[in-house]
Parts: C-alpha cells; structure tokens; sequence
C-alpha cells in the first residue's frame, strides 16, 4: 500500500512540467483524521470530559511526512454543537485538551492548548500524532435529537 | 417526552468506527520558476471514502514570539513591502472529489505583474479536505441525542516563485543555551541575508572537555526576514563538567531536493554549558 502510494504520487512529479532546476522539489505529507472524540452517554447539567489520554474516546489525528521536519499544529474548535432546530451544546477545550506524540503512543504526549499554535517536530521516521480531548455541557433542558460539529486540525510545514 | 431515556444516548464528536479520513499532498514545498510561471501538487487519498478538497492561498511566513516558539504570521493585504505572489498566482481548481485510492492534481499558475523585480515571493497553499459526513450511531430513539461529527484536515504548504538571480544566507547572533534535564534548549537571533529565504537546518553539538562528542542535534528551520527560535532537544543526562555547544546554520535540507536549496556561508558560533 505504501509502495503503491508512493509511485502513484511519484509518477506524475517525474513528468512535470517544471524546469530542470525544478524537479520532484519535497517529500508528500499525509494528514488523516482518525478518530474522532466520543463523548458516550451524558446528563442534562452534567459537563461530560474527555481526557486526551483516554485511548478509546480521545480524537486522533495522524501525521506523516519529511523526517524530522517541523510542523506548526493550530485546530479550529467548534464553540458549541448543532441540533434540532438550531439547538445548541456548548463545548469547551482546557489549555492541556490537545498532545502531541512523536511515537504516535496515547501514553507519551507533550500535551498542549488547543486554542494556541503549536510546533512539533516529526519523529526519525517522519510520524506524529495529534491527540485532543474536551468536555461537552448540555444544559439542564437540552433538546433531545442530534448534533454535529466539525473540528478542524491545520498542519503548516514550516518553512 | 423530554426525560431521562436520552441521558443513555450516545454523545459525542464522532462514532469510534469512523474511518480514517485524509489526502497525501505532494511535494511538501513548491518551487515555480520564473521561465515557466506554473507548477502542480498532487492530492491523493489513501482512504476508502471520497474526500472533498477545498484549495485557497494566503500570505504568510514563520517568525517566532517573544518565546522563540515558531508562528505563522499571517497578513490579510500584504502591501508591496513584503514579498506576496497572493495577489497573481492562482490554484485551479479550487474545488475537487477525490476519490479513494485516486489521485488529483491541483495546477498553479502565475500571472507576476510586469517589471517584477528579481527576487523570491511567496504565497502558501491551503488544502482543506473534508470527508463525508459521519453516520450517527447507536441511538434509535428519536427522544435522544444523537451525535456526529464532520472532521476536516488542512494542510498548509509553501509556494515560493523565483525570478531572476536569487541569493540568501543568514546571519547568527545573541547565542544562549540551558540544559534542562536531559534537555538541551537553545536561543539565538538568525537575520535573513538577501532576496530569498534561507532555507536549512540546524545543526548543533555537545563537546566536552577533551573535545569528544557528547551530543548533536540537528533541527530543520527557514528564516524568512528576522526570527529568534527556541529549539529544544532531549540530549540526554549528561556528566558534571563543562562543555561547549557548538551551533551552525547551514543550507541543506534532507527533505528538499538539493536544486532548490540556495546555497550559503554556514552560520557558525559556539557557547560553554556547565552542569554543575
């Protein structure tokens, strides 16, 4: 799969169209969502958390690209959560939501605030991963039905 | 029937079967050459779901804050003082599917206005994909809350045009470093040389006493105008004594091609640590 993902990208850079002096100019950078939080069962008036350790319901997000190069981590983080009719329910994210681990491990994250940039260095082999947790607190007459939201990770390559 | 039956609902961003969800965006930096006014990146989605892309630019560059921790200052209206190619380099299309396992290619092109002035100007890719909307799962009961969650990636990249004779280089003061721990943190004030960014690497080694080798880093930073950087590297729990750092800016870049790489005097300067 990796074998096949790299001729797929690298096939077409070698015919481009750049000039001699321009070639095949960096390595392809890879940024997937994972897994996203899972809040599980809550209660009206009762805030419900979610720690960015906890392996099965903290978000993840996988990054791949040149070792060792550095990336600048910055999330865009949704206040609240649509339902029914416009319904709202408020989220928040604490200044230590968001890790990052170079070894990809749940168990090893520098941890960060999600609400400020951060910069990582990708590890030898070119891996990190972006953890983050938060705490949802539906009031005590929330709307019964269903909400979304949408939670953002940018990745810039720096420089 | 507002009551305890959707306390048990399944609340949350996202259901823990969500599939991975990404694209693989290559290179990782493009370089456009005056002579040919274009370039390309390649989108690719190794996933099993279509992945909506969304390409726009903006006008940024790294600097560092008062803490020498690396930050993308970005300008809305760059004025003609900064070196924007905002203004006349596009990407088409904006908008694409990529499908799973295929690949896309967005095109750039660049219309620079006339009489440009030799030099390098910059503008940054921003390629936002988004898969399709999560399956809410787990709760049948129209009385409950039911969840899901759009996760959406942005991947930002540099875009740098050259026209003409293009030179850089940097010059490197105000030296500092601390070991803390194992960790090895370092300051220093690294001024850009030139009409293009010094793009390289740091490089830096712990020497003691008899000369020998204790610990090396090696630490890959673009300087752009003027930045101060915190760099810290976990060296290791080193002996009491005295040592010296010794720290050197250099134009190689092992994730560049090396044709892209400008070429520049290597910034050397050293510091004494002390463990006590």
């Amino acid at each position: 799969m990796k074998l096949l993902a790299w001729l797929v990208i690298g096939a077409p850079l070698l015919g481009a169209s750049a000039p001699p002096i321009l070639g095949a100019q960096g390595k392809p950078l890879t940024v997937t969502g994972v897994r996203g939080v899972t809040f599980g069962a809550v209660f009206p008036g009762v805030p419900r958390v979610i720690s960015r350790t906890d392996p099965a319901n903290s978000g993840q997000f996988d990054i791949k690209g040149p070792n060792r190069s550095r990336v600048l981590l910055s999330f865009v983080l949704p206040l609240t959560m649509t339902g029914p009719a416009g319904a709202q329910l408020p989220l928040s994210f604490g200044s230590s939501d968001a890790g990052y681990s170079q070894s990809q491990a749940i168990g090893s994250q520098i941890g960060f605030d999600p609400k400020q940039p951060f910069t990582a260095a990708l590890a030898n082999n070119g891996r990190g991963s972006v953890f983050v947790g938060g705490t949802a607190n539906p009031t005590a007459n929330q709307r019964a039905g269903a909400y979304t939201a949408t939670i953002t990770l940018t990745v810039t390559v720096l420089p | 029937m507002k009551r305890a039956v959707w306390l048990a609902a399944a609340l949350g961003f996202a259901a823990s079967s969500l599939a991975a969800q990404g694209v693989m965006v290559a290179p990782h930096a493009v370089y456009i050459d005056h002579r040919v006014r274009s370039g390309s990146v390649l989108l690719y989605n190794p996933g099993t779901e279509p992945v909506e892309v969304t390409i726009s630019t903006l006008f940024g560059y790294p600097t560092t804050d008062s803490t020498g921790a690396i930050m993308l200052r970005t300008v809305d209206a760059p004025d003609s003082t900064l070196p924007s190619a905002l203004a006349w380099i596009q990407a088409f299309p904006r908008r694409l599917t990529v499908a799973p396992l295929e690949r896309q290619t967005v095109r750039l092109l660049a219309r620079p206005p006339v009489g440009l002035a030799d030099g390098e100007y910059w503008v940054r890719l921003v390629i936002a994909a988004k898969a399709g909307q999560i399956p809410i799962v787990g709760v049948s009961d129209t009385t409950a809350i039911q969840v899901g969650l759009t996760l959406e990636v942005r991947t930002i990249i540099g875009v740098a045009y050259r026209k003409g004779p293009v030179t850089t280089g940097v010059v490197l003061s105000q030296l500092r470093a601390q070991l803390l721990g194992d960790t090895l943190v370092t300051w220093s004030r690294l001024e850009r040389q030139g009409n293009a960014a010094f793009v390289g690497t740091v490089r830096g080694t712990v020497v003691d006493s008899t000369g020998a080798t204790r610990a090396t880093f090696a630490s890959p930073l673009g300087v752009y105008f003027t930045m101060q950087p915190r760099i810290a590297s976990i060296v290791g729990k080193l002996p009491r004594g005295r040592y010296w750092l010794r720290y050197e800016v250099v134009a190689e870049r092992e994730d560049l091609d090396p044709a892209v790489v400008l070429p520049a005097p290597v910034a050397r300067d050293s510091v004494r640590l002390v463990v006590p």
